[in-house]
Parts: structure tokens; sequence; C-alpha cells
């Protein structure tokens, strides 16, 4: 991968220009049909791509093996050349009459974390609107923008030469200033990163951040018995299994409504579901630091569940379920670590999340029957990005807005053409 | 007083005697028989530790040597009162910093005499060690007075400090949470012929001073017998910088070489604090040295199993001078022992986040 200094960096910015005005040519529907069959690619679990991940990125991001393969198939199964189409077509053209959008002259991309499929979602759209990319890897992942690029290439040399993938040190100011120059910055990352990159941009660009955020399951009296309570065990163990709970759509609290204690079958459920999932899918490697601060919550809980019999642990050998006597949010140290709120109503509910608000990602849900309908307007208004069923967390459609006013929308430059009277 | 209070005041009386020998020694059998009846008293006097404890199997009549004592994490400080006596005999509570959205640990105590025991011989070990008994010098202090934050522990020692050990023109230079840059260049200037001086505080206000002298381009030549102790760290702040790179600005910006920039590792919870090792025993490596009543192990976080020099895991230290809480508490921070001592392992400045989930601390520090 190239490690270029600022002055490389700036060469780069300049071949990409040149790249994007090329492609800027090119009918939009060639880019996203070529684009299209870039995800088709992902999408395949057999094809050369998809084993490529598979192979490389449990070394590079720490996720063990079978997890990372589920993750991959349950996020990419509806990232279709279809559902890129129709991303377009929903964006970009119907309701878009008399308004132009294309791309930026040049768009950088600065890429975070260890889960893969954010990363193809960011490399893709400014592509699709016909800029060229100029994309830095996290350290956590540096392998799917390198595979993507390649798919690209085998698709479209166009759209492979308006991508360009590099790596610099986090502390070599002038690269990373360089590479903010551009028209547009898409970025993803910490608070700190995102005050670091606003630091480097001026109100003249184009800035597209994606902060780090979180996301809460909510259990409804409908599925805290019988198979329905199964069934929403499982499906919860498994939303907080993939990514081993550090994606932004990894619920880090369940809240049981309706109840004023977490009830003993819950949790029980809870347990064996969370044991098979870890079964099937293990938790990946823990640095010191995450191992640290894991058994430092494990063991709070421990100890005040030693005093108040309202606080229960289920704590198997890579995950640790904490009842809580109330519905006050307490964080978690991620790594499969879910605490278990009751909440006796609806508003308790709202209010418990109401301190989230700003990043809350995602709420998922069952067993909440008619009254998900009547909660999603508060929760939306809360500032939850997204209400999905459980177990469909780590499956957001391709078209989801991450809270902003489109997929494609936030890197285009709009134009509204007026025709000439008479 | 009962038969379990005056089992806590004969050892307080012997840490008491311990803390003030000069100098006191590391003493193997005394510290392990002392932890011993430490822990045999709080099992019984601090409910909470006590279940906690006997869950885990581990009582006075189980344990046999003070590594078994179990750790409670700082955590815990934030969820329970964690003292051996009733509410009311508490005479100081320090808090830990907080957010809206998180509670602040505390640590009550009904009694200060241990607590300012521990403190001074560390203090002068560490950071005062070139002093004669008794001879004083200018303490400026980049962090609140004890009357402006009551509930501070580093303000109440550095208080006890200046009352001991700080010359006239000693201070405090931060008010209304703000560092008065212009106070502390002006009694910089007043004691400009000290040959000793010392400038103690909270890292991050070290920060500030230095971005202020940066930005007004100026640049001091502090005396050669002037001394740093800075302490904290940058969580939740908009700027992270590792000790080595700040110790470097100061060198640049104060003139004051690394040599003579002591850290202090402590936190709330303890009564007792750990310095590096430079200006104590100048021609070893740097380390942080554990006062002779207390233990630092560096723990592995997954099996719970002490690790020897040079593995990383989360640093648990079994400090005597928290007789009226708990003695052994684990930490969240990581470390590695050392010859001779131990070293704080910081948050690698720049280090990216693995995921995109927000993680307790950045969450909760995000509310602030």
């Amino acid at each position: 991968m190239p490690k270029p200094d600022a002055a490389a960096l700036q060469e780069a910015q300049g071949e990409l220009r040149a790249a994007g005005r090329a492609l800027a040519s090119r009918p939009r529907s060639e880019r996203v049909a070529a684009l299209g069959r870039v995800l088709e690619r992902f999408r395949d679990a057999g094809s050369a791509e998809r084993r490529e991940l598979e192979a490389r990125l449990p070394a590079a991001t720490g996720f063990a093996p079978a997890t990372l393969r589920k993750g991959l198939d349950l996020a990419l199964a509806g990232w279709s050349a279809r559902a890129l189409f129709a991303l377009v077509e929903d964006e970009l053209e119907r309701g878009a009459k008399g308004r132009l959008a294309c791309g930026f002259p040049l768009t950088s991309v600065l890429l975070g974390g260890a889960v893969p499929t954010p990363s193809l979602a960011a490399l893709l759209a400014p592509l699709v609107l016909g800029s060229p990319v100029l994309a830095r890897v996290s350290s956590h992942d540096p392998v799917t923008a390198e595979v993507f690029g390649r798919a690209l290439a085998a698709e479209d040399a166009g759209l492979a030469a308006a991508l360009r993938v590099v790596s610099f040190p986090s502390g070599d100011e002038a690269a990373l200033r360089a590479f903010l120059s551009a028209d547009c910055v898409v970025a993803y990352g910490s608070d700190a990163t995102m005050a670091a990159v606003t630091a480097r941009t001026t109100p003249a660009q184009r800035l597209v951040r994606h902060g780090h955020r979180l996301s809460v399951a909510v259990l409804g009296t409908g599925a805290l018995s019988g198979a329905a309570l199964a069934g929403a065990a499982e499906a919860l163990a498994l939303d907080v299994a993939l990514w081993d709970q550090l994606g932004c759509l990894s619920p880090v609290a369940l809240y049981v409504l309706g109840v004023e204690r977490v009830p003993e079958s819950l949790l029980e459920a809870l347990g064996a579901a969370f044991e098979r999932a870890g079964e099937r899918w293990p938790r990946g490697r823990l640095d010191a630091a995450a191992a640290t601060a894991f058994a430092h919550e494990r063991e709070t809980a421990e100890l005040r569940s030693a005093s108040d019999a309202r606080i229960a642990l289920r704590a198997g050998a890579a995950f640790t379920l904490v009842a809580e006597a109330d519905p006050v949010f307490r964080g978690s140290p991620l790594h499969r670590f879910l605490r278990v709120h009751p909440v006796p109503g609806a508003d308790a509910l709202v209010a418990a999340l109401e301190p989230l608000g700003p990043h809350l990602a995602a709420v998922g849900s069952a067993g909440l029957g008619g009254l998900g309908e009547r909660l999603a307007p508060a929760l939306a208004g809360l500032g939850a990005a997204r209400l999905c069923p459980l177990g469909a967390l780590q499956a957001p459609a391709l078209a989801w807005c991450h809270d902003q006013p489109g997929v494609l929308l936030p890197l285009a430059r709009l134009t509204d053409v007026e025709e000439e009277a008479g | 007083m009962s038969t379990r209070e005056a089992a806590r005041a004969a050892i307080e009386r012997e840490l008491l005697a311990w803390m003030r020998e000069e100098p006191s020694v590391h003493d193997e059998a005394r510290f392990e028989r002392l932890a011993l009846a430490l822990f045999a008293f709080q099992f019984e006097a601090n409910l909470a530790y006590g279940r906690f404890c006997a869950a885990r199997g581990k009582t006075p009549a189980t344990l046999a040597s003070w590594r078994e004592i179990p750790s409670v994490p700082t955590g815990a400080f934030k969820e329970l009162p964690l003292r051996c006596f009733p509410p009311e005999r508490a005479v100081k509570v320090f808090r830990t910093s907080g957010t809206a959205l998180t509670r602040r640990g505390e640590l009550e105590l009904d009694t200060l005499a241990l607590y300012e025991a521990s403190l001074v011989p560390s203090f002068e070990a560490g950071v005062l060690p070139d002093l004669a008994a008794g001879e004083k010098l200018p303490c400026l202090v980049l962090a609140p007075s004890p009357g402006e934050a009551p509930d501070s522990s580093l303000s109440h020692m550095f208080g006890v400090m200046l009352a001991r050990r700080g010359a006239a023109a000693s201070g405090y230079f931060v008010c209304d949470g703000r560092l008065d840059v212009g106070a502390l260049l002006a009694a910089l200037e007043a004691v400009r012929g000290a040959e000793k001086l010392l400038l103690c505080g909270t890292a991050f206000a070290f920060v500030h001073l230095l971005e202020t002298l940066e930005a007004r381009d100026l640049r001091l030549a502090l005396p050669a017998g002037a001394r740093i102790m800075e302490t904290g760290g940058f969580k939740g702040r908009t700027r992270e910088l590792s000790r080595e790179r700040l110790h470097a600005w100061l060198h640049a910006r104060l003139g004051v070489p690394p040599a003579r920039s002591v850290n202090q590792y402590g936190m709330t919870e303890l009564g007792s604090q750990f310095y590096d090792s430079v200006l104590r025993e100048p021609a070893a490596p740097r380390r942080k040295l554990a006062p002779p009543w207390t233990r630092v192990r560096v723990i592995d976080p997954e099996s719970g199993r002490a690790l020897g020099p040079g593995a990383v895991g989360a640093l648990h230290v079994v400090d005597l001078a928290n007789t009226g809480s708990v003695l052994a508490v684990a930490t969240a921070d990581l470390g590695v022992v050392v010859d001779g001592g131990f070293e704080v392992l910081g948050r690698e400045a720049g280090a990216e986040a693995r995921g995109c989930s927000l993680a307790a601390d950045e969450m909760l520090g995000a509310q602030a």
C-alpha cells in the first residue's frame, strides 16, 4: 500500500482530478452499472473478493473468521446491483426533475475502524456521482479498500483510475492537511477524529462526518415468553456477536418494556443464546486495554450484584450480561457486554434514551406489537437514525441514510435548472 | 470502642509509625501481616466489600497471602459507599471528576491522619529529594486551591505540601477552572532569583500553559534547581500527547529538562501516590516507585493472574493507607512491572478506535 508524504499526495490528487474529468464525461448509467457489478462481486460469497476478505481480514481486524464470514453474509446480502440502481433512482432521478447532481472534482475519504462494510459504501458513493476518490485506510482494516480497488479495476479501468488508496501515519500533519484539502471530505471516526478533521477543513469544503454512534435494543412484552422469547434472544445474540459489538449498529443495552425487574427467564434465555452465538461466531481477540475495560466493568457489576439483589449477572467465557435495577444508561465496554434494563413503560423508555439521542444510530426491537408504531415517532425525535427488527441490526440497506439527507446527496453538488420563459 | 475498631486503630498506629520512619523501608513480613489484618477488618466492616469477597470464596479464614485479597475495581467507587464506618463519621469526601451521565467516584475518610502521613514522605522522596529537612521552596501550583476544590484529593495534597514546604511566594494559579497564565508568569518573574522551584499541577494545565507560551512565542529559562511535578491524563480532552512529548515540550518552553520532570500516578480512590524515580535515582531508568506500605501488581485481565516483568496488563494496587475503605483496588490502567518499580502505559496518542460504536468512556465523556 502506498504511504505517500504530502507532496506525493498532492501529485496523486492532480492525477485523480484528471481521471475525474474523464469519468464525469461518461454517462452516470455506465458508472452505476460497473459499480453494481463490483457490489455483486462482494455479495457473492464464492467470489475471489470475498475469499480474500475472509482470508485477510481476521488477522488485520481481530475478528474471528466465522464471525467475520457471518457479518459479511448478512450485511452484503442486500447490497446488490439492483439495490444500487434503486438508490440512484430514488436520490438522483425520481423527484429530482430539473435538478442536476454531480460529484465534486475530488473527494477524500478518511476510513475508520475495523468493520469492513461501511468502507465499501464510503468508497462507492462518490464514484457513483463521478467524483474521484482519495482514500486513507484505517489502521485496523488496510484490506477492504485495497480489494475494492482491484474489483473496480477488473470491471472498469476508468473508474479504477479514479480511486487511489493510501496510508500515512496519523502524526504526519503535512500529509493530513494535504489529504483533507479535497473539495469534499468524508470522515469516519471518533469525536476526536471529527474535531481534528473539522479543524483542518474550511467552510468552502463539503465535509460529511460519520462519528461514532451506538445502538440499543427494545423488547416488548410480546417477546418475554415461549417461542417469541427464544427467537428474540437468538436475534439479539446475533446482533451483539457480529463485529464483536464494535459497530455503531451493535446494541449496547437492552430495554425490557413493561417490567419493574428484569425477568429471570429472560436472562436465562439470553445467556443460553449468547453461549450458542459464541460457539458459532466466536469473539475475536481483545487487546490489553479492551480486556481490562471488560474485566473492570464485569467486576464492578459483580460487586454491585453482591449488594443489590435486583442486579444479576450471567457471564460466559466471552460475554457478560448484567440485569440492571433501573433504566439508567451505564455504557458498555463492548466486546459482547450487554446491560439489560427494566423500563415500566414507553414514556420511561424515551426518557431513558434521551441522553443518548445525539449518538443514537439504531433501535432494534421485538415483541412491541402495536406499541412499535406509536414509539417510532418518539424514537425518531430523539435522533435514532434507524428502527428495525432484532436480528436485522447488522444488515442495513444500502440506502440507509445514516441520519444524513441521503447516501449520495450529501456528496453531490446540486444545481436547480430553471427553464427560460417562453 | 468495639473490638473491630480497636483492631483498626492498632493497624493505623503501626502504619503511622512505619510512614514516619526515616527512611521508611520495604518490609515484606510487616506488609503481609498488616495487609491480612486490614483485610480481616474490612471484610467485616465494609458490607459491600465483604459480600463481594464472600461470593468469591475469599474470607479472612481462607486467605494465606495479601496476593489473594480481591481487588475492587475503581468503577465501584462510583456505585457503592465503600467505607468501613457510618456515614456521619466522614470528615472528608474526595470525588473523581464526572460528567452529566456519570456518577462521581467517592472516597470517604473518617480521618485524614493516615492519608496525609502517607502522601508526605512519597512526595518528598519523589519530588524534593535534594531538599534539607524543613527546607522550603516556592511552589507554584497549576491546580485549584483546596478552598476552591474541597473535594479534590489532588488539591488537598498540594495544600498539605504547600503548608509544609511552600515558601512565601507559593500559590495556586487555577481559578474558576481556568489557568491564570498572566499571574503565573508574574509569579515566575517574582521568584527569578530562587535556586530551587517547584511547578506542580495537572498535565492538562501544563499543556494549556505551554500552548499559551507557544502562542506568545515565549521561552522561559527556569533555574537549574527547578522541578516539575505533573499528574493526570488527557481522557475526554481535545488533545492527547505522550508523557515523553509533554516532558520534551516542558524542556523546550520552560527550560526544565525531562530528568527534572516527575510524573505522579495517583487516583482519588487511593490514599497513596507513586512518583517517577528520576529525581530520587537519577542514574537509574525512569519508573514509578511504590511506597513501602503499597504493592503494585500487573494482572492479566482475562485470567486474573499476576504477570511477570515486561508483560502488559491491568494495574492492581494494594494500599494499606486505605484503612477506612478498601485496601485492594483494580485500576483500569495498563502497566508493566519493571526492575524495582512499574510503568504506567498511556493510550497511544493518535491511536485509532477499532470500532465505530461508542465505548463507555467515550460515550460518557461526550456528555461533559
